[in-house]
Parts: structure tokens; C-alpha cells; sequence
């Protein structure tokens, strides 16, 4: 009884507070974007830098405070890598992942925001992307997704709600890439 | 850190954030008082015989990618909880032999089990069928979809099934529901759900023409 009462004082510090720090889970790919690409028909790509969009504030890159507690990417803490890594193995489970390949992908992380309020969670997510064949420009275009729901007042629901839903922009965001005609354009055989 | 996130996500079925929020607190307070939160597997999905399973003569390989979702959202820590069961799960089913990376050359085996909230009007159009709901107000169900997906490495089609399945989760000294098998913990609970909605799903996927 003693050590109910003691977790029960903690989960009312953690319930109303949430975790300290969060560490989003590695990229996977998934069954839609693998399939829209092994679908699409695609020249073999390798993935270049992805990195902050000039001008933007670095803290941007580096983590989201929710509720007091701190979300970060296992991909040297950058988000921009996680977007990085994020593409990378939808393109290597596609089969098109080559690292001698003459198309490049490039992307720059223009956005990115995830907000646990009481009532209604958001978050958001946008990129620049570029593909380059030969040397040549062939994209460059401007993504975004964006999430919303239900967000309880307990942060220890509602902060991993909101960091569940923020690592589910990047395949959102892969998979409006790889959606996109025009990429699909700039990679055709 | 997934057992402590799991039970009080099971708490988290209601329409309302407030009732949703109260409820989390009565659970943690119940459990500390009398230790009796309780947890049920739902019957009306239940364990596959192996002779259910249509095996190939020779099993397909595929890359396996596991991913447990919360409200169709990716929850990296119930994935990190299951993924060893379900991978093991899949290689004795006989059905695919799992290669360790995905490539140009391998298909794709998806497997995603989402948890979703189960209202009353869910459950009473038979989210699953011959599902009983709860007893209102004393008891919280969770709602599983898993969704199986084989990618082939041609290009070709994807081949797909699903199966649902839910958990209840009681109180104090609630009645135990009509359709509920109790678990000796929530995690037993957590992984004889896997297993068996895998098992359907995956039993489903083996009769579908396609699959080659």
C-alpha cells in the first residue's frame, strides 16, 4: 500500500506535467509510400542534405518543448536530418536508393511546430525540396502537412498524443512528395 | 515508460477531454486504493489454428516493418514493446521468411496495428462482430485495427487484410465483461491481442489469390 501511494503521488506529477524528454522513434517506411514509388517508375535517386532553411532560428531544428517536456530527433537532434533519414528509407525500401545515383534529392526544412493546448493539438511541418539530375535543377517546390486533435489537459496524455502525431508528419510529408507529379516528373525514366 | 503510457492511454476513450482527464484520475486513484483496474481481451477474435494458415510451398521473402499506432498516429515505444513478438509471430507462420533489409529486389511486410477509442454507437454497430460493450461508466474499450499489407518488389499490387479486436479495461470491483477474457496483466493482455489480431490478419492475407 506504502509504494501504491508513492506512484500514485507520482503519476498525479506526471499526469499533470508529463514526461522530461522524448525521443521520436527511428524512421520506417511504409506500405503506401513504398508502394507509390515502386509504382511510379522511378530513376534511382541519393539523398543529399537536408538541412534549416536560411534565416530561419536555429532552436527551430533542434527541439519542441511540450508541456515543460522536451521532444528531440535520434538523428543527431536535427530535425531536418529525420526528414533527411525519413525519405531515405522510403527510397531505399522502394528500391531506388543508390548512393552513386546521378539525381539528387535535397531539402530544407522551412516549418516545423507541434502545439499540445488543452482542447485541440496542432502541429505542423513544411519543407523545400529539390531535385537536381546531371546538374540541373529539375524541383524545387515547397511541401506541407499539418495534424490536429483532441488534447487533454493531462500532460501525461496529452504530451505523447502530440509527439505521436508530430513524428507522423514526416511520412505525412514524404508521402506528399513522393505524390507530387511533378517530382515524379523531375525522377521519370 | 509504454506500461505506464498504455494504461493511462486505455483510460482516454471518452468524447469529452474533461470526462476523458477525470477518468485518468479515478483509474490512478482506484488503483492505488485497491490495486483492481482489471483488464479483459475481447472474445470475438480469437487464436488461429495452425491448420487455418494456407502456407506456400515455399515461404516469400519480405522485409517486415512493424508500426503501432495510436489513433493512427506512430507510438514508437508500444512498437519497441511488440515488435519482437510480432516478428517472430510472422516467421512461424510459415507464410514469409523475413530478410533483414528493405530493397529494390525484397517486397514489404507492413504490419500496423492502430488503437482507436470505442464509443458507445462504435460498439453497438459492431466494431467488432459480437463485440459487448463495457459497462458504461465502469468500464474504458480499446479498439485495435490491424492492417497487413505484403508490397510486392515488382511494382505489382499490394495485397492487403485487416482484423479487429479490442481490450476492457474495469475498475474496483466492476462485473468482468460478458465477452472478456481477464489478463493477469496489461501487458499479457497487450501481447495476446497481437498476437491474435496478427493471426487473423494474417490467416486472411494467406487465402487471398494474390498473394504470390
Amino acid at each position: 500500500m506504502h509504494t501504491l501511494l508513492k506512484l500514485f503521488s507520482l503519476a498525479l506529477v506526471v499526469l499533470t506535467t508529463g514526461c522530461a524528454q522524448m525521443t521520436m522513434g527511428t524512421p520506417q517506411p511504409t506500405a503506401e509510400n513504398t508502394a507509390s514509388l515502386r509504382q511510379a517508375k522511378l530513376e534511382e535517386a541519393r539523398v543529399g542534405a537536408f538541412t534549416l532553411d536560411a534565416g530561419k532560428p536555429a532552436q527551430m531544428d533542434k527541439g519542441h518543448s511540450l508541456r515543460g517536456a522536451q521532444m528531440q530527433a535520434p538523428t543527431n537532434g536535427s530535425f531536418a536530418e529525420y526528414l533527411r533519414e525519413s525519405l531515405r528509407v522510403e527510397l531505399a525500401a522502394a528500391g531506388l536508393l543508390n548512393p552513386q545515383a546521378d539525381a539528387v534529392i535535397s531539402g530544407f526544412l522551412t516549418h516545423t511546430d507541434v502545439a499540445p493546448d488543452i482542447g485541440t493539438g496542432t502541429a505542423a511541418l513544411s519543407a523545400r525540396f529539390v531535385v537536381t539530375r546531371g546538374g540541373a535543377k529539375r524541383y524545387e517546390q515547397e511541401l506541407s502537412v499539418q495534424s490536429e486533435w483532441e488534447s487533454s489537459f493531462m500532460g501525461a496524455v496529452a504530451v505523447p498524443a502530440a509527439a505521436q502525431q508530430y513524428e507522423g508528419l514526416y511520412r505525412k510529408l514524404v508521402g506528399r512528395l513522393v505524390a507530387d507529379p511533378a517530382f515524379r516528373q523531375a525522377l521519370s525514366k | 515508460m509504454f506500461l505506464a503510457d498504455f494504461s493511462i492511454h486505455m483510460q482516454s476513450n471518452f468524447r469529452s477531454w474533461v470526462s476523458r482527464s477525470v477518468r485518468v484520475l479515478c483509474v490512478a486513484a482506484g488503483v492505488a486504493l485497491t490495486g483492481c483496474a482489471s483488464v479483459y481481451v475481447d472474445t470475438a477474435t480469437r487464436e488461429v489454428a495452425d491448420t487455418e494458415i494456407k502456407r506456400p510451398a515455399i515461404a516469400l521473402p519480405a522485409a517486415l516493418v512493424f508500426d503501432f499506432q495510436t489513433n493512427g498516429a506512430p507510438n514508437a515505444a508500444a512498437t519497441r514493446f511488440l515488435k519482437d513478438q510480432v516478428a517472430a509471430q510472422v516467421e512461424k507462420s510459415g507464410l514469409f521468411q523475413v530478410v533483414p533489409t528493405a530493397g529494390g529486389n525484397t517486397a514489404l511486410l507492413n504490419i500496423t496495428i492502430n488503437n482507436v477509442p470505442i464509443t458507445k454507437d462504435a460498439a453497438q454497430q459492431g466494431f467488432v462482430t459480437g463485440l459487448t460493450f463495457g459497462l458504461a461508466g465502469s468500464a474504458v474499450t480499446d479498439g485495435y485495427i490491424c492492417t497487413v499489407s505484403y508490397v510486392p518488389a515488382d511494382g505489382s499490387p499490394t495485397v492487403s487484410s485487416t482484423a479487429r479486436h479490442a481490450i476492457h479495461t474495469t475498475m474496483g470491483n466492476a462485473t468482468a465483461p460478458a465477452n472478456g477474457v481477464k489478463s493477469a496483466s496489461t501487458e499479457e493482455a497487450v501481447r495476446t491481442m497481437a498476437r491474435q489480431i496478427i493471426a487473423n490478419a494474417l490467416r486472411d492475407l494467406s487465402t487471398n489469390p494474390q498473394l504470390k
